[in-house]
């Protein structure tokens, strides 16, 4: 099978991260794939305001991202019911590619994982992946995110898949710092009405 | 930690616009968009050293402060936070000393956090290493050239983490 070309132009790209150099080189290899419209942020605060302000089509985002980190912000964005991001794929950069990371970075709802340092041939596998391979939603009780049964095969060609649909499915247990819907529903509030 | 079995999970197709859209004809192929990528990353590698002098003397702050005994509760994390953004940085455009250097302060920072001892001396050597490695004459040389300084600071590393 050929590598798929993934076609990035007019797609609305925000890179969230708190360093601006590190964002500038994000934004560079963005450039680099033909992507024409990428808005980068600082902090949770920047990323509610852009998805509130405007349709964000898919989110690269820190694991440390300030004040609460990427994670919570990832819960946050999938746990608001009427939340048109609600579904968008997010991209967490993580300089810590332990197992249990993933797994957390997994269970708060992030599409896929990228280590840092983020190298131009990394950032686009993933996004082609994510692109080639749109994965079914779970909404339970504990998670909304995308299905948590998949398998990479290998970079590039998009030949990760979900295991057998026969296989029970796995629920995770919330883990680390999370925030209650009473937090998810005021920060979302505070970005509408220009509080910081 | 999972549970076995979610009965009551609803599972549902998602095809958001990024699928859609990235999917479209006229994309770049994976070769050339590494390529691309890649001469746009060079583009911006003249603003390294500005954005460096900016992150060290963050960083000298902090040292300042916390030598002084006036830091705030979180500078540990602050200057672990530079400290990565360093590392990462460096690794990007291949300025593997810069790299090695901050990686090693990071994993004295990550000791800290973790609750293993502020070791001030530990910290400042780093700190002094990152400022010889940002000079021209060093800035383009791997570890292994300079030797006694990666070892050095192993062995720094090796002392004073958990």
């Amino acid at each position: 099978m050929a590598d798929p070309e993934m076609n990035l132009r007019d797609l609305v790209i925000l890179v969230a991260d708190p360093s601006s150099y590190i964002s500038l080189l994000i934004h560079s290899m963005l450039r680099g794939f033909g992507s024409n419209k990428v808005l980068e942020v600082r902090n949770s605060v920047g990323v509610l305001q852009a998805l509130t302000g405007q349709r964000i089509d898919i989110m690269i985002c820190d694991l440390w991202l300030p004040p609460h980190g990427g994670l919570s912000l990832t819960r946050a964005i999938r746990r608001k019911v009427d939340n048109e991001h609600r579904t968008m794929p997010i991209l967490m950069m993580s300089n810590d590619a332990r197992e249990t990371t993933i797994k957390r970075a997994r269970d708060a709802g992030s599409n896929m994982v990228i280590a840092k340092p983020i190298s131009p041939a990394a950032l686009y596998d993933r996004l082609t992946w994510i692109a080639f391979n749109p994965r079914k939603f779970v909404d339970t009780e504990t998670y909304f995110g995308p299905d948590r049964r998949f398998k990479i095969e290998g970079y590039p060609g998009g030949v990760g898949r979900r295991k057998s649909d026969q296989e029970a499915l796995q629920v995770a247990e919330e883990s680390g710092p999370a925030l209650a819907q009473n937090d998810i529903d005021s920060l979302f509030s505070a970005v509408r009405t220009g509080q910081d | 930690m999972t549970k076995p079995e979610s009965p009551d999970a609803r599972i549902f197709p998602v095809d958001t616009r990024f699928q859609k859209m990235a999917r479209r004809k006229g994309g770049v192929p994976r070769d050339k968009a590494i390529r691309e990528a890649q001469a746009k990353v060079e583009e911006a590698k003249p603003q390294f050293d500005e954005w460096l002098d900016g992150a060290l003397a963050e960083f000298a702050a902090l040292i300042g402060s916390a030598q002084a005994g006036t830091a705030e509760p979180g500078w540990i994390a602050d200057a672990n936070s530079h400290s990565r953004q360093l590392r990462d940085s460096a690794a990007i455009l291949g300025f593997e000393l810069i790299a090695f250097i901050a990686g090693s302060l990071c994993e004295i920072l990550d000791s800290i956090e973790a609750g293993g001892e502020c070791n001030m001396a530990s910290i400042a050597c780093h700190f002094d290493a990152l400022m010889l490695a940002r000079k021209a004459g060093y800035r383009h040389l791997r570890p292994e050239q300079v030797p006694e300084l990666t070892k050095g600071l192993h062995r720094v590393v090796k002392r004073v983490t958990v």
